[in-house]
């Protein structure tokens, strides 16, 4: 069980997303990605996305405007 | 803590922190849309106040925009042009949205300066902006003004431009899968 960081900070919606969606790809199940945004709307529909795919997502607030994404691949 | 501490700290997380959901956001915009109608008489826009700011830029600067086919043969731009920014609603309303996200980001404690992350992506951004700005402009509204403003007045144009976002959206993230994702 791998574990993938995704630096997204600094970049704006839906760039976010899709690198996101590319770098889930290269994952096995049960490995885990970690993306790291400063832009509210990725905080949102990234984490959307993933639920949708059915992956296990936990999303916390690390410091001011600066999120980490937690994803397990669950598929 | 007491129990009702707890609800409240819950009540001002879920309304200043958390994004809305949605639906709490398509309420709010319609119940606003009909304050902004029923209150100015007119239909909400955006991108029309800001070529103002332009104009009224090159204005002392000694050029001449109330001349131009753009504002010459549309009185109700022109009116606006000549009754200056403290006189133009729709430009203060413009204000109101940068100043209201601020504060907004301030009362989630999410406010955070950004640095530009590639020159290759802001570049991208900004002709794209700009590109946004001009087209806003020669077809008379942006999402606001032609797609908001045009299907909540049950106009056709905007159920038109509704259909052109996907086409829009589809041809911009092709862009952005061959051009800048490494």
């Amino acid at each position: 069980m791998a574990e993938y960081t995704l630096d997204a900070m600094g970049e704006a919606c839906p760039v976010p997303l899709l690198r996101t969606e590319k770098k889930m790809k290269d994952l096995a199940v049960g490995d885990v990605l970690i993306v790291e945004v400063d832009h509210s709307c990725a905080m949102k529909n990234v984490p959307e996305w993933a639920r949708k795919e059915g992956h296990i997502v936990d999303l916390e607030e690390i410091d001011e405007g600066h999120w980490e994404i937690i994803i397990e691949k669950a598929k | 803590m007491s129990q009702l501490q707890e609800q409240v700290q819950l009540f001002w997380k879920a309304v200043l922190k958390d994004p809305f959901p949605y639906w709490v956001g398509g309420i709010l915009l319609g119940f606003l849309n009909v304050v902004h109608f029923v209150s100015t008489g007119g239909a909400w826009g955006i991108t029309g106040h800001l070529a103002h700011w332009g104009s009224w830029t090159i204005e002392k600067f000694g050029a001449a925009p109330a001349a131009w086919v753009y504002y010459a043969e549309n009185s109700k731009l022109l009116k606006q042009l000549q009754g200056g920014f403290l006189h133009d609603g729709g430009s203060l309303l413009d204000v109101g949205i940068v100043a209201g996200a601020f504060v907004a980001a301030l009362l989630a404690s999410q406010f955070r300066l950004k640095k530009i992350r590639s020159f290759k992506q802001a570049g991208f951004a900004a002709v794209g902006g700009l590109l946004m700005g001009y087209g806003a402009r020669i077809s008379f509204g942006c999402n606001i003004g032609a797609f908001f403003s045009g299907i909540a007045s049950m106009s056709l144009h905007g159920w038109v431009y509704a259909v052109f976002i996907f086409v829009g959206a589809y041809i911009g993230s092709k862009i952005l899968y061959r051009y800048l994702l490494d």
